[in-house]
């Protein structure tokens, strides 16, 4: 067993800290001396969190450190706060369903990858990407993975009670285990947030959807009178769907643009049609 | 060009940093249009508060200040005594407007100080994980009241106490977020008050938390429903 530096770093709410708590158990168990250090500040949610982890068979005296052995990435904001932890040794895993190589930090030569996220999505659901990745990790520092499925059913045993929600996790963390990484040639990054402007029109009305910004919480399409707006395909800014409107049913009402916190969508009548109105009226 | 966002907005910002479906992004909105429609953009200042509520301090492209968890009525009446010319905004949350806030606000209805309040009551302590606050409706489940939220002492109704002591002039109103466009009027009138009568106003928002009461946005707009049975909402003190 060598001693790892580890740092596992992605968006707050992602499971960063349930990973790293897992895997540290998972070593105590196992009889290794093992720290964890969780960081996240008042913008606790909605915002890169980072976790980090030191593993060795020797009795732990510094539990932080400079310079990590391996770097583990699950969203593209989630670099920035990491970038100062990798040099050439440092081995960077990260989503490459997400995360283009390009956009890593130049100094550095190994990379691993898995499109972590977008299997996630399409085999089990979006919040099974914190076991995925926990098997992952548990191969590249070769824990036995018997005890860190233990830990996992006793960290998430609440939760486990649902059979269906037990057997999806189960499946999850046994395809982590056997999950090829890639090395040289990477998955392009599909699953990405869309970072242009959706634009409709038709029917006297003209409609902005800025997947950028919305954060997927359904309020619009709650309070739409008409039922005109449907989750769709593309993906926002949580890689979540973004809503898309059809103007045919749309009556430009305006309740979407009100009561949308994020300031992602808005429909208006347009301005040649309501001019020639006026006219009429007059 | 469809305007999805209000003017006075930050661009750079965006996406914010409040959680998917938070009342904050709603109640920010209307005070945007607001601001936008009075156009005083130039011409205001917002106080933020501690708590969820301090996350808006780069939201709006306006002068803002940080202040210490509870003083932001008590700094913006200084500011306002300061340079009275300006349009005076503390903006808090309900843990700093009832919980460790209260005197502040009610001396400065008291005193009929010319600054708006506009305290979110979301009934918990959201930034900290959702525990029971003063504003907290009996019988609900929190992290530190797992057997509901004793019937009495839960569920403070702090604009009708400020109300009941309140100068004549003042304006005091409860809105929600179900309802923007009149949360939007409250607010329009809210600041007019502050510049043509040189009086307090104050204005509590009924708001959601979708991440701390765990819930999907149709269950959060069936719970506020509830909420403003509890809390009547409307202008409790002030023009119609």
């Amino acid at each position: 067993m060598k001693n790892f530096r580890i740092v596992i770093s992605g968006e707050g709410g992602q499971g960063i800290q349930t990973i790293a708590k897992i895997i540290s158990n998972a070593c105590f168990r196992t009889g290794l001396f093992c720290s964890f250090l969780p960081s996240f500040g008042v913008e606790q949610r909605g915002t890169p969190s980072v976790a980090f982890l030191t593993i060795s068979d020797q009795k732990l005296l510094q539990p932080t450190f400079d310079i990590a052995d391996i770097v583990m990435v699950l969203s593209e904001r989630a670099l920035k706060p990491v970038v100062k932890y990798i040099n050439p040794n440092t081995t960077i895993i990260f989503d490459s369903s997400t995360i283009a190589k390009e956009s890593l930090p130049k100094n550095t030569f190994k990379y691993n990858a898995a499109p972590m996220a977008e299997y996630a999505s399409q085999k089990f659901t979006p919040k099974a990407i914190n076991i995925i990745a926990t098997a992952v990790l548990t191969r590249k520092i070769n824990l036995n993975d018997q005890n860190v499925w233990a830990e996992v059913q006793n960290t998430l045993g609440a939760k486990f009670k649902d059979k269906e929600i037990f057997r999806i996790n189960k499946e999850a963390f046994e395809f982590g285990l056997y999950l090829i990484l890639e090395t040289e040639k990477f998955t392009k990054p599909t699953f990405q947030t869309k970072h242009k402007i959706l634009y409709f029109k038709g029917h006297g009305k003209s409609a902005e959807i800025v997947p950028e910004r919305c954060k997927g919480c359904g309020i619009c399409i709650l309070k739409c009178p008409v039922a005109a707006l449907k989750f769709s395909q593309d993906l926002g800014f949580y890689s979540l769907s973004v809503p898309h409107v059809d103007l045919e049913k749309c009556i430009a009402c305006g309740n979407c643009k009100n009561y949308c916190p994020d300031g992602a969508i808005a429909v208006e009548k347009d301005k040649i049609i309501s001019d020639f109105l006026k006219q009429e009226q007059k | 060009m469809v305007q999805t966002m209000p003017k006075s907005w930050n661009k750079e910002t965006k996406p914010h940093m409040f959680c998917p479906g938070c009342g904050h992004g709603i109640v920010l909105k209307q005070l945007g249009f607001a601001i936008d429609k009075l156009n005083i953009a130039s011409n205001t200042t917002l106080g933020i508060d501690i708590g969820c509520s301090l996350l808006a301090w780069n939201f709006l492209n306006i002068n803002t200040v940080q202040t210490h968890h509870g003083r932001t009525t008590a700094t913006m009446i200084g500011y306002k005594t300061a340079k009275p010319k300006r349009i005076a905004i503390a903006y808090m949350g309900d843990g700093g407007g009832y919980a460790i806030g209260l005197q502040s606000l009610l001396y400065a209805a008291f005193r009929n100080d010319p600054i708006t309040v506009i305290l979110v009551n979301n009934g918990n302590y959201g930034m900290t994980g959702g525990q029971e606050a003063p504003t907290t409706m009996p019988g609900d489940v929190t992290p530190t009241s797992p057997e509901g939220a004793p019937e009495f002492g839960s569920g403070f109704k702090g604009p009708e106490l400020v109300a009941s002591i309140a100068h004549e002039k003042a304006f005091i109103v409860r809105a929600t977020v179900s309802k923007p466009l009149v949360l939007n009027s409250m607010i329009d009138k809210a600041i007019e008050n502050q510049i043509k009568n040189n009086s307090f106003s104050f204005i509590e928002v009924l708001s959601i938390c979708p991440t701390n009461w765990k819930m999907n946005a149709k269950q959060c707009f069936e719970k506020i429903d509830v909420m403003e049975k509890f809390f009547p909402t409307g202008i409790l003190k002030g023009e119609r």
